[in-house]
């Protein structure tokens, strides 16, 4: 086992090499004019300027110089500086990275917590309306797109009601909890802010659930069909032969079962979201690597763009490879090597 | 079996999880939100989508810059509330030689900077050379500038190539605020001729603030948050708000969302039609004329053209446009019409009367031009929603206007970083952009829209390769308006105006209102043709 996860870790960096490879050609491939963050409108008639700018990032150099540069100052932990925001794309990575991990953790735990739930009472109540009631929330959860139900539960839950603050992951007028892991709950846990904690829980429950819905959906049906599956099996017939009561077969013998599958699903979930909570972000004003992704996309801020990508690539490769080690914990006849 | 008073625990037990799960639920969804409940001594918050590309005043450029800027930096001259006046800031008077190409700006003794250091010529000249020299986005400004004398520390003579009635205008801008040069010089600055690659401060610049403004830089997280703080040293009158936070929301619905909600006091980019739909009494909505301009761009020169786009062409699409029907469409009829691209208000703008939506002579002009079958267009545009006009609305209301005369508009709405690169290579037929002014001054219109040598649009409009394309009378004009002073010079203007509308390249469709939405008890919002928001203006109850 320890010999595996070694392999595979240290296969990260060329893998992680290719990443920014093909992010940073298919970059300069675009035809977009990096400029836009670097030039005013008004300078564009001016030579000296352009070429001053082009100088000053690089731009003036042939690409597969400009890909040296790059490559060589990677392997120093060197990012580059982005052209958007103008600072390292290291910094600016640390800054909202834990931004985005704070809402994908509680999203996920939210996502898995719910869909076993669903999944387990849908596939006990198999073809009854607590089956189709579970089965109607995870489906809409998992099609309905995030930029409506998110809008649309912002309105609810924030104008219309006032039980919500608005976007934004603290209130603008509140302390900000020291930095320690860049997640404000638990900074604001670990200061002792209990009320900026809650500030910023209370901040957290629209997007969580939002986010988390389309995991429900994913995870709820997952269970369900394995738990019905599992549910046929022989060793059910035995332990409620046995007597076992209802609640112990269900979630002492079918679910541990049920769950092996469900897995790879949450691994896989968790670094997606990483990635993948772009809509999220933007509907709640989030500051994290998702609108951060976008916003240098628009731009063809190289820079930040090559590290978003590195971060998505890193995400996978680790989420994988913790799947691969829990999978094999899970199920004993599963063998790494 | 089990016995009946263990069934009696469990069932207690579990009442208890669900009261405790119940209560932690309750406290989390109905905790009350702190804005509705907290405004009292806390900052004045912003929701604003922040373009903010940097804060060094020599490097950035755009429209959260200049409120930013203008807070932080104070320039020598000011714009007066009238957005006409200039008025003294750091320089308490100023003089210009009969030509106005030497002027001298006498500095306020008092004027002194957020650490509390005396504001002296050597910081102009060192902030205006570093301008100049880092070749950044506003460097155009001090195009014309031949040396900067300092003759003692509360004197700055500076020397023109040309005479500029708008030179000392111009100065209120807000990339012309003064920076404290020891402190930047310090941290990696560098005016001198090498600065563009030389200069390694704006990092340091993103963090800290080296102005004489009413505020300071307090943090900033870019697309996220810019906080200032009153700067407790400022030597003028101070402002009343104590801290102001920007916070980055992206779109006018969540704008409005967190007002509405007591989570943002100041809401700046809600367009009318989303203003229209605010229900709430605490919230106060208001308009007031701005100078910002959108526009149809037409390229002669564009590459692969189905037909010359000549001036009959031209002539024929700008009379097809229904330009009250974008008005009414795009911004529910909060914007006024312009006879030229130059705002009304500023010198030369405003005068005559904007072309007629006249579709038969439209149809007229095509048959003239041996058009009148009509040809298709390609119309790429950056997908946007500025100054509260959604483009892609705009623009399909424009293929509307041109199928009347048989030109067929293929819309293409972009990135603006993908349509730089196409308007600035092959060209584009038919574009929609926009404009905002850097200061009160109408040279800057010339200087970026004129059809000569030099500007961004003429080489946009094909310029290069077709050079019948350039209006002899521009360059002229200009200088003669830059020569002449006070009502002379506007006349100069005038006319310039009415060479740059006849081009028929540059077509103004909308300068919209500004849209103020704030909550009850926030006075003093205005727009400033220099600075956007005067964030010193504001007061809160």
């Amino acid at each position: 086992m320890t010999q595996y996860v070694f392999r595979r870790l240290i296969s990260m960096p060329l893998l992680l090499l290719g990443v920014a490879t093909m992010a940073f050609f298919l970059s300069h491939f675009t035809q977009a004019d990096p400029l836009s963050a670097l030039v005013s409108e008004r300078q564009m008639g001016n030579p000296e300027v352009v070429a001053a700018a082009k100088q000053r990032w690089g731009l003036d150099r042939s690409m597969p110089e400009q890909y040296a540069i790059y490559v060589k100052n990677l392997v120093t932990g060197d990012l580059g500086v982005s052209f958007r925001t103008r600072r390292p794309v290291l910094t600016d990575i640390a800054e909202r990275l834990p931004a985005t991990l704070e809402l994908v953790i509680f999203a996920m735990l939210f996502g898995t917590t719910s869909g076993i739930v669903l999944g387990v009472v849908a596939s006990r109540f198999h073809d009854r309306p607590a089956d189709y009631a579970a089965r109607f929330f995870a489906l809409f959860g998992s099609t309905v797109p995030v930029f409506w139900s998110g809008l649309l539960l912002l309105y609810l839950f924030t104008v219309k009601f006032g039980l919500i603050p608005g976007p934004g992951r603290l209130d603008a007028r509140a302390d900000q909890p020291p930095f320690v892991t860049g997640m404000f709950t638990l900074d604001a846990l670990l200061s002792g802010q209990f009320g900026t904690f809650l500030d910023a829980l209370h901040h957290l429950v629209l997007p969580a659930f939002v986010l988390g819905w389309s995991v429900t959906g994913i995870i709820s049906r997952l269970v369900r069909a394995s738990m019905l599956d599992v549910l046929g099996q022989d060793y059910i017939l035995a332990a409620r032969a046995k007597g076992a009561g209802e609640a112990r077969t269900l979630l002492r013998h079918a679910l541990p079962n049920a769950m092996i599958p469900t897995l790879t699903i949450v691994g896989y979930s968790f670094a997606y979201l990483i990635t993948g909570a772009v809509l999220t972000e933007a509907v709640f004003a989030w500051p994290g690597i998702g609108s951060y992704a976008v916003d240098s996309a628009r731009t063809l801020d190289y820079p930040a763009i090559i590290g978003v990508s590195l971060i998505g690539a890193t995400a996978f490769l680790l989420t994988n490879l913790v799947t691969d080690v829990a999978y094999a914990y899970a199920n004993p006849r599963i063998k790494l090597g | 079996m089990q016995p009946k008073h263990l069934d009696t625990r469990v069932v207690a037990a579990r009442r208890r999880a669900v009261i405790v799960a119940a209560t932690m639920l309750t406290s989390i969804v109905a905790f009350p939100t702190l804005g509705s409940t907290q405004n009292a001594g806390k900052p004045i918050v912003i929701a604003r989508d922040m373009d903010l590309n940097s804060l060094d005043p020599s490097r950035a450029f755009c429209d959260t810059c200049q409120i930013y800027l203008s807070s932080v930096y104070d320039r020598l001259v000011d714009l007066s509330p009238d957005n006409k006046s200039i008025v003294p800031m750091l320089a308490k008077e100023w003089t210009a030689n009969s030509d106005a190409t030497v002027l001298t700006f006498k500095l306020d003794p008092k004027a002194t900077f957020s650490d509390g250091s005396q504001v002296e010529a050597k910081d102009v000249k060192w902030t205006f050379e570093r301008l100049k020299n880092i070749k950044g986005g506003m460097a155009y400004l001090l195009d014309n500038v031949k040396s900067i004398e300092t003759p003692d520390k509360e004197t700055v003579v500076i020397a023109l190539t040309a005479p500029n009635s708008e030179f000392v205008g111009s100065l209120t801008a807000p990339y012309a605020g003064i920076i404290n040069s020891d402190a930047v010089a310090e941290h990696g600055g560098e005016a001198g001729p090498e600065a563009s690659s030389k200069d390694n401060a704006e990092q340091w610049l993103l963090a800290n603030s080296a102005g004489a403004g009413p505020y300071v830089l307090e943090s900033y997280s870019p697309n996220h948050e810019l906080r200032l703080k009153r700067n407790d040293n400022y030597w003028g009158k101070k402002p009343s708000v104590e801290e102001f936070v920007f916070l980055q929301t992206k779109d006018a619905v969540s704008q409005t969302q967190l007002l509405e909600n007591g989570s943002a006091d100041i809401a700046m980019q809600v367009d009318p039609t989303t203003a229209k739909a605010i229900n709430n009494e605490n919230v106060i909505v208001e308009t007031a004329p701005s100078f910002n301009m959108v526009y149809v761009a037409v390229s002669p020169g564009a590459k692969n053209l189905p037909h010359p786009l000549d001036a009959k062409i031209r002539e024929a699409i700008a009379s097809a446009i229904d330009y009250d029907g974008i008005i009414d469409l795009t911004v529910d009829g909060k914007g006024k019409r312009l006879p030229a691209p130059i705002p009304n208000g500023f010198p030369g703008g405003g005068i005559g009367e904007p072309i007629k939506h006249d579709v038969e002579k439209a149809k007229g002009l095509m048959k003239e031009a041996g058009a009148a079958d009509g040809f298709t267009l390609a119309a790429t545009y950056p997908n946007v929603n500025q100054y509260g006009v959604d483009y892609t609305l705009m623009m399909q209301k424009i293929q509307q206007d041109l199928a009347e005369i048989n030109i067929k508009l293929e819309l293409q709405p972009v990135e603006f970083s993908v349509w730089r690169e196409k308007v600035n290579g092959d060209g584009i037929p038919l574009t929609a952009v926009f404009f905002a002014p850097d200061y009160y001054g109408s040279s800057q219109y010339a200087q970026y829209f004129a059809m000569m040598d030099g500007t961004v649009w003429y080489k946009r409009a094909g310029g290069k390769n077709d050079p019948s394309l350039a209006n002899p009378e521009t360059p002229k004009l200009l200088a003669a308006a830059l020569a002449a002073q006070g009502e002379k010079s506007g006349e100069l203007f005038g006319k310039l105006a009415g060479v740059l509308a006849n081009d028929r390249i540059i077509l103004p469709i909308v300068s919209p209102d500004a849209v103020f939405v704030s909550r009850k008890g926030i006075s003093g919002l205005r727009f400033s043709a220099c600075c956007n928001m005067v964030l010193s203006d504001i007061q809160a109850k």
